[in-house]
């Protein structure tokens, strides 16, 4: 199929180059540049971005490569998200394509990149996307209204055991805490060799590194003008078995903020109540494929699961029945399926191998918000074993 | 017990009852729900084992004094809003353990917490004293100390009696975690629940119910640990010292050519069956020096009497599973039973109870001969496996057993006396009892594996003035 020429409203060419901070006038809609804060309307806003991704001038070549493939054309056809479930799933081919290939040409040759990153490669190649510096504006822009709602103070250092390298949530943060304006303390971790030595069942041995972990942040946490903690669950359970680093974030930490796994209720309720209840306590939800992460809803019960609301329009969830392909009810569990929809990238119907409870969206928003998100469980048959206890 | 609302089980922290969020549903052996469960994260156990042992333990006599009056509150008064009696018909219904046996296993506990040092002592070495102030360290003498400060328990669910051991550990001085069986977490809460009304504090011992994986943790963060498996269990903690695993009872009779077994028959039976087969000290296998049949046979027309029955009456005698597991059991048994002659069980022993689950009735089979290893499965039930023993097969297939229970002639001759030398010099048997005794014959002075006091305590010199 061919695309219709006339439908991008191009105004002028892009540059070719132009000096860092004073970006060339934008062939893309407006609807694809709003400031934050500004909620376009959804749907004009989503064929407004496929108008970008699917035209000549302005996709990117992976789009442009495969969309003789599909058995509809995307600008004639695609007019609300709910559209976007006729797209096949293409998650798995980002694995292979050459990176370059991912960036819309509607940027010109010298976009401002922030990073090439991987999901996190559990099983096999990792897939691979580009984030671009305006999406990460934007992005942050969102967290931070998020951590402000949360009462995570500004003008503070925060302490991260998150993530480099590869992973986007390491070089977003590092900007994030800059913006806020304090200095970001970073103790590294390799979330691929975790995964890996937890598969051999190597419990010494996962326990060792999140030892190795603990033992790194604690030379910051006694040195350092501490105020805000970001780490992963068990890390944080970790460092709570050494009575000095649990007075040392009693002292100073102000906000933790937990990301990576999921934090059972009893146990988030023992930090809110027992051991840190002067300091706010709230979790991140991030994933490559949508290009960055959201901040739990604000103002959440103790007895609530934790609720993630998508930075919609441009991230959105759908908790789906995937064998009956429709919806589950609210309040029950269903397989996630995410959307990115934005200037820098067009990636929908990514369906991942989490669970999610449906819950309710917030006014406005598209798609469905998520609760206690976690790995599709399986469950073996019971085996006897021989003896009486 | 009312029926309309299941009874709260909540863990029993350091700061006094704790009601977690997370729940499990506990069924009786129809299905029905009986209780809540609630079960802690890793971070309470964590503190929770933190808090016990920054706690001072009561001086001895009070402790003593303590565990005398939390054996008649256990055995006698309402704890939590459970009276004693519905506490032993619940356990009866959700354990399946007949209740009988449940009586009698309270009756254990409440013996074990007020004669408590009767078993501790036991272990006491003869040249070792209990405190640096006596008078022998003067010369210098060996002081009987605490290895650790903090025993972790991984209790079983299959009977209530294992309960009885670890009150040894709090009588010396020991603070305790117990991590109740999910199956029948009744018994600890009750006897934990009972001993803080006694006089313990609420961080000198606690019950932490968890959820499996979270259940290395009770263990890691004690001092030291007590725990109840099967043989994965034994290899697993084979290598560390810090943990004593109650393994496989695996216990046996011998019957030599010289014993008129007629005339031990209500023992070998007594010990099949007693308390419904569930314990680790009921014999599973009889051995016979020459033909195995007419024992068998005998052992089989004794327990096929067994009347079936729901485990709250009180003349049940046999465990009573839900069907679906007693259905496995079964299916288990005759898989393994193959090659073997059957003189009961032979066509299942599950028997449906209306309503109220099944009924896990007697099993016994003659097998051929040793080597096919049947003489050595131990199932939750009174099942046993009755194989021709010969002196030329050795000790071997008597070992690996919690109890050998040995039936001689009245006079034992000098071979005989030479076979018990050999049986009570082998370390892969526990103990040994010779003559018209039952495998679970016990008393509080005697070690049941070994004395749980030469695992906790150690010998240091000690020399002044």
């Amino acid at each position: 199929m061919t695309v219709a020429a006339g439908t991008v409203a191009t105004r002028t060419p892009p540059c070719r180059t132009w000096p860092k901070g004073s970006p060339p006038m934008s062939a893309a809609d407006p609807l694809l540049e709003l400031p934050y804060g500004t909620v376009p309307d959804p749907d004009a806003f989503l064929r407004a971005a496929i108008r970008w991704h699917f035209s000549k001038e302005t996709g990117a070549p992976f789009w442009l490569d495969r969309v003789g493939r599909l058995d509809f054309d995307p600008i004639e056809t695609i007019r609300t998200f709910d559209d976007l479930k006729r797209f096949p799933n293409v998650a798995n081919e980002l694995r292979e394509v050459r990176a370059e290939d991912l960036i819309p040409r509607g940027y010109g040759a010298r976009p401002e990149i922030v990073g090439v990153f991987d999901s996190g490669g559990t099983t096999g190649a990792p897939k691979r996307v580009v984030m671009l510096q305006e999406w990460l504006d934007m992005l942050l822009a969102h967290s931070d209204a998020q951590l402000d709602a949360h009462g995570v103070p500004r003008g503070t250092n925060w302490l991260l055991a998150i993530p480099s390298g590869p992973h986007m949530v390491g070089a977003s943060f590092q900007q994030l805490v800059a913006g806020r304006g304090g200095l970001a303390f970073a103790v590294d971790i390799d979330p691929r060799w975790v995964k890996r030595i937890i598969a051999r069942g190597d419990r010494a041995e996962a326990d060792a590194y999140t030892e190795h972990l603990v033992d790194q942040l604690q030379h910051p946490l006694r040195s350092q003008d501490i105020g805000v903690l970001m780490l992963t669950p068990p890390v944080l359970e970790r460092l709570c078995r050494r009575d000095e680093l649990v007075e040392l974030v009693r002292e100073k930490v102000r906000a933790i903020m937990w990301v990576g796994t999921q934090l059972d209720p009893d146990t988030r309720h023992l930090y809110r109540t027992e051991l840190f209840p002067d300091t706010v306590l709230c979790s991140g939800f991030g994933n490559t494929m949508t290009l960055g992460h959201v901040t739990e809803r604000p103002g959440l019960g103790d007895d609530d699961p934790c609720v993630y609301d998508p930075f919609s329009p441009y991230m959105t969830y759908n908790v789906v029945d995937l064998e009956a392909r429709r919806p589950v009810e609210y309040g029950e569990r269903g397989r996630v399926v995410m959307h990115y929809v934005g200037k820098s990238l067009f990636l929908p119907n990514n369906v991942e191998r989490d669970e999610a409870t449906r819950i309710r969206p917030l006014p406005g928003q598209v798609g469905d918000s998520v609760a206690d998100i976690a790995p599709v469980r399986e469950f073996d048959d019971e085996k006897v074993i021989e003896g009486v206890y | 017990m009312p029926a309309a609302e299941p009874y709260p089980l909540d863990a029993l922290g350091p700061q006094g009852p704790y009601r977690a969020r997370n729940r499990e549903t506990v069924t009786d052996t129809a299905g029905r729900t009986v209780a809540e469960l609630g079960l802690v994260p890793r971070l309470f156990v964590t503190r929770a084992l933190t808090a016990l042992r920054r706690a001072t333990p009561l001086p001895r006599e009070r402790r003593l004094t303590a565990l005398a009056r939390a054996a008649r509150v256990f055995r006698e008064e309402e704890v939590h809003g459970l009276t004693y009696e519905a506490y032993e018909r619940t356990v009866a219904r959700v354990s399946g353990i007949p209740l009988p046996a449940v009586r009698s296993a309270a009756d254990e506990i409440a013996d074990s917490a007020r004669r408590a040092l009767a078993g501790a002592y036991g272990a006491l070495p003869g040249g070792a004293v209990l405190d640096w102030q006596d008078a022998r360290t003067r010369t210098g003498s060996a002081v009987w100390t605490r290895r650790g400060e903090v025993l972790a328990v991984n209790a079983a669910g299959n009977h209530p009696a294992p309960h009885a051991l670890w009150l040894e550990a709090l009588a010396l001085g020991y603070r305790i975690a117990i991590r109740p069986s999910r199956r029948e977490p009744f018994t600890p809460h009750r006897l934990v629940a009972a001993l803080r009304t006694a006089g313990f504090a609420d961080d000198h011992v606690v019950l932490l119910p968890t959820d499996h994986a979270v259940a290395d943790e009770v263990l890691t963060g004690a001092d030291l640990s007590l725990v109840y498996g099967g043989d994965d269990v034994v290899r697993r903690y084979a290598a560390d010292p810090d943990v004593l695993v109650q393994g496989p009872g695996r216990a046996k009779i011998l019957v030599t050519a010289g014993a008129d077994w007629r005339a031990h028959l209500d023992t070998m039976v007594d010990s099949i069956a007693h308390h419904g087969g569930m314990k680790c000290v009921n014999a599973t296998a009889v051995l016979v020096e020459g033909d195995p049949a007419p024992v068998a046979r005998a052992l089989a027309e004794r327990l096929a009497a067994l009347p079936s029955l729901p485990a709250e009456d009180e003349k049940a005698g046999l465990p009573v599973q839900p069907v679906e597991r007693a259905r496995t059991l079964e299916r288990h048994l005759l898989a393994r039973a193959e090659g073997t002659t059957a003189h009961l069980g032979g066509a299942g022993v599950v028997d449906e109870l209306v309503g109220e689950g099944a009924v896990l009735r007697p099993a016994v089979f003659e097998v051929p001969h040793l080597s096919g290893d049947w003489h050595t499965v131990e199932l939750p039930f009174p099942c046993v496996w009755v194989a021709p023993w010969s002196r030329s097969d050795g000790t071997a297939p008597l070992g690996d057993s919690l109890v050998l229970g040995v039936l001689t002639g009245d006079e034992l001759d000098d071979t005989d006396a030479e076979l018990i030398d050999e049986l009570v010099a082998d370390r892969t048997i526990r103990n040994v009892h010779v003559g018209d005794h039952p495998t679970h014959w016990m008393d509080r002075s005697v070690p049941h594996d070994g004395y749980l006091g030469e695992f906790l305590m150690h010998s240091k010199t000690v020399i002044r003035g």
